[in-house]
């Protein structure tokens, strides 16, 4: 190459185009939480369901199940549980385990209240009622 | 060693080390647990070393990077390090933080450890990657704050180099972005957001700053290129590695309730991604070919040579693999992410922690370089890890696939756990690999006791 | 200061420059961001042919007069660019000043005609979001606004640098990188103007 290649534009190209690609990004995410409102059914967060979400955090079920796809790999897909079961499964379901069938793989015994049963199928109830854009490609999740 | 104080880094490493062989035996666990379901329940359920095993590894790769910063700033600037004694103080902090956050992960239930530390007053755990007690949490700005202190006043009073630049707008980027994980709305598709926040700007953002500036460091070492010329590589790569990796956060909002011209910004930023990677790769090689000398550390070449390829396959092709939208509606949340996930922490981040303790343990330890018995087991190990991590993504790769097919694909998709048995001969395979990597761990450790005559000359 | 006066034409001396002008870090850039322009607009064009009527309907509520006139300006803002160097090749930095300063208007002439558009359009309430046609355009011609505000932040800072002399033969570095950033900019636009104004 018989041009030239300074350090100094090299600089000048890193400094300038990280903050040209983060204000885009952050232009992007301007928009992105203008139009969440009309995905993100946040009309159906009522206190049920963020302490369905508490209940989801603090028993780490993330940790095996993904929820819309993210977390771990261990378990089924959960954002669509409620419309592949539905709620009065999903409660029987959790009061049975651990299931303590040799060789399969187990979930916890949490020993949630009714009411915290309630919340938790409230809070999947909303979390597969999410506008995702048409995901999972089936009801297996 | 150039200056006194970077020999806080041992501390740093061997924690680092110590760390690792931990994640990998939670991670042998785990994938035990995945054809042996009831392996070790209810003693330690899948999330609890699910949890362990993650944790794990970003603290022993920020222990890894706290080390490397320590090590390689006082040489670039010239200079001592700002406060030795602040760094000894930090490491013992962290570590003892650390280590009670894993003990409370493993001694009581997660609900009761989020009640005992305080959740209530600011729920930030139970996320993916951002379990730990709000305590930790806040100990980890701490810590983090004071150590970028130190290294910031030690490169203001020294020599300011591309390389030190680099590193600390890195380290810098990474305290920043880590306050999202404060930032837990109850709104999901918002929560999720901005979780991404942390964990892709971390990883495809700036940690590949770090990865490049402990890279190029330790390149001028082995090879003795001129300075001028690496540094300016390094410059033109974490400028395409932001200019695709920014806006390539878009990847992960395709099907989490985000607008849907994510799926185009997404797949039309994170397609070029690979590219920073693969001139990685060419830069690595082009400047050992170049080498004005013959460094007697061939295993720290060995090592800096395997981070830029595995790092391109990794987080390269393998990123590339299941970016685009129309691929990823299938593959999301399968396997197939954490084959990507394997080879890329280990490729990226891990190898060039590896690198940079290759490069600088024999050092502190009063050598240019270990005996050469030393170095063949070191390399021994560098091609044991390296190769079972291969095949351990490519049996994830085979399993993902296949779920895929069967869960997703096919006309009549089956349920979860059906496809889960009927790919579990890859598990067992990858679960065979992930001990072979363990021996390799094992002789990685064992390299640094192995004796022989020791090599004095070069530096 | 250079006084420019006892300068030759610019026209008649041959350029001594290195080929390709400016320095090759701008040009890995350019090359990246010419590959997103490229990625997007390919995606364009096959989102296109699978929804030809949507998009032709769309690209009608477009205002074309506004695109041409936003191609012009550029097109000569590119020239002015072009002349700025050769001046300043020649010594003649006061010159090279103006040229700069009138790429720079051009450019501030573009914002607005684009400002304008994009007025109309969000005050009809359109967006990202409205149809699969308008997040291509939105999209493609924000990433490239942006561009464009760089650019001019980019000649702004070519304008002082070029008044106080820091060019000359010998020293076109800055200068013709900067040029070649602006000219990507306007080639940028060349095709994004027949492709989703015009082309149906």
């Amino acid at each position: 190459m018989s041009g030239t290649f300074t350090k100094s534009m090299a600089r000048n190209i890193f400094y300038g185009g990280t903050v040209f690609f983060f204000l885009l990004f952050l232009a992007l995410a301007f928009d992105t939480n203008s139009a969440l409102p009309a995905r993100d059914n946040r009309a159906n967060l009522t206190p049920s369901v963020i302490a369905g979400k508490k209940i989801w955090e603090t028993r780490n079920c993330i940790g095996c199940h993904t929820l819309l796809g993210e977390g771990a790999y261990f378990a089924p897909e959960l954002g669509n549980v409620y419309k592949r079961r539905g709620g009065d499964f999903i409660k029987a379901w959790i009061k049975s385990q651990p299931t303590g069938a040799p060789g399969r793989r187990q979930m916890p015994q949490f020993n949630l209240s009714d009411k915290e049963l309630d919340d938790i199928v409230a809070f999947l109830k909303y979390t597969s009622e999410i506008n995702t854009a048409k995901w999972p490609p089936n009801i297996e999740g | 060693m150039q200056y006194k104080s970077q020999a806080v880094a041992k501390l740093y490493f061997m924690a680092a080390i110590g760390l690792f062989a931990g994640q990998v035996l939670f991670g042998l666990i785990m994938g035990l647990q995945y054809v042996v379901g009831d392996f070790l329940f209810p003693a330690i359920p899948f999330n609890v070393a699910r949890m362990v095993h993650t944790n794990l590894l970003i603290v022993w790769l920020l222990f890894g990077f706290m080390g490397g910063a320590y090590y390689l700033v006082p040489e670039e600037s010239e200079t001592e390090l700002f406060s030795p004694k602040l760094a000894v103080a930090l490491f013992w902090i962290f570590l003892i933080a650390g280590a009670l956050t894993i003990v409370g992960y493993l001694a009581v239930p997660y609900a009761t450890l989020a009640q005992m530390t305080g959740n209530d007053l600011l729920e930030t755990m139970g996320r993916e990657f951002l379990e730990q007690p709000l305590p930790t949490k806040l100990g980890i700005v701490v810590v983090a704050l004071a150590f970028l202190f130190n290294i910031t006043m030690t490169v203001l009073k020294g020599k300011k180099t591309a390389i030190s630049m680099v590193l600390l707008l890195g380290l810098w980027g990474l305290a920043i972005f880590f306050l999202f994980s404060f930032y837990n709305p109850s709104n999901l598709v918002k929560d999720k957001f901005y979780w991404w926040w942390v964990v892709h700007l971390w990883v495809e953002g700036v940690w590949e700053l770090i990865l490049g500036s402990l890279l190029a460091f330790v390149l001028i070492k082995v090879t003795g290129v001129d300075r001028e010329v690496i540094e300016k590589w390094l410059y033109v790569i974490v400028t395409l590695t932001l200019v695709t990796g920014i806006i390539g956060t878009g990847h992960h909002y395709y099907w989490i309730g985000a607008p849907e011209y994510w799926q185009w910004w997404g797949s039309v930023f994170s397609a070029l991604e690979p590219i920073p990677f693969f001139a990685m790769t060419v830069f690595a090689f082009n400047m050992v070919n170049r080498r004005r000398r013959e460094h007697p550390n061939q295993a720290a070449t060995l090592w800096a040579l395997g981070t830029a390829v595995m790092s391109f396959l990794g987080a390269g092709v393998w990123g590339f693999l299941h970016t685009l939208a129309p691929v990823n509606y299938y593959t999301h949340g399968t396997q197939v992410t954490a084959a990507h996930g394997h080879m890329a922490f280990y490729g990226a981040y891990a190898m060039v922690v590896l690198t940079i303790i290759s490069y600088a343990m024999p050092i502190m330890r009063g050598r240019a370089a270990n005996s050469n018995r030393a170095q063949v087991v070191e390399m021994w190990s560098f091609w044991l890890m390296t190769v079972s991590m291969v095949f351990i993504t490519l049996f994830l790769t085979a399993a993902g696939i296949l779920q895929v097919w069967l869960q997703r694909f096919s006309s009549t998709p089956i349920p979860f756990m059906q496809a889960q048995e009927q790919i579990s001969l890859f598990y067992w395979l990858r679960e065979g690999t992930g001990v072979l990597f363990l021996v390799g761990l094992v002789l990685y450790i064992v390299s640094f006791f192995v004796s022989g005559r020791e090599k004095t000359s070069a530096a | 200061m250079n006084p420019g006066a006892q300068n030759p034409d610019p026209m008649t001396v041959p350029p001594t420059s290195a080929y390709p002008p400016g320095d090759l870090a701008v040009w890995v850039f350019i090359f990246a961001e010419l590959l997103a322009f490229g990625v997007f607009f390919l995606a364009y064009a096959f989102t296109r042919m699978r929804h030809v009527e949507l998009f032709d309907a769309m690209q009608g509520t477009l205002d074309r007069r506004a695109g041409a006139v936003n191609t012009v300006l550029l097109i000569t803002s590119s020239f002015c660019v072009a002349r700025a160097v050769r001046a300043a090749e020649h010594g003649a930095s006061r010159i090279g000043t103006r040229w700069v300063l009138a790429a720079l208007a051009c450019g501030a002439g573009f914002l607005l005609v684009k400002g304008a558009e994009y007025a109309d359009k969000f005050g009809a309430g359109i967006s990202l979001s409205t149809n699969t046609f308008y997040m291509f355009y939105l999209s493609l011609t924000f990433f490239h606004f942006m561009h464009v505000i760089l650019g001019m932040v980019v000649l702004a800072v070519l304008a002082v640098q070029t008044r106080r002399g820091d060019y000359h033969r010998g020293n076109m570095n800055g200068l013709e990188s900067g040029a070649a950033y602006w000219h990507m900019v306007d080639l940028v636009w060349i095709v994004l103007f027949p492709l989703v104004y015009v082309l149906r």
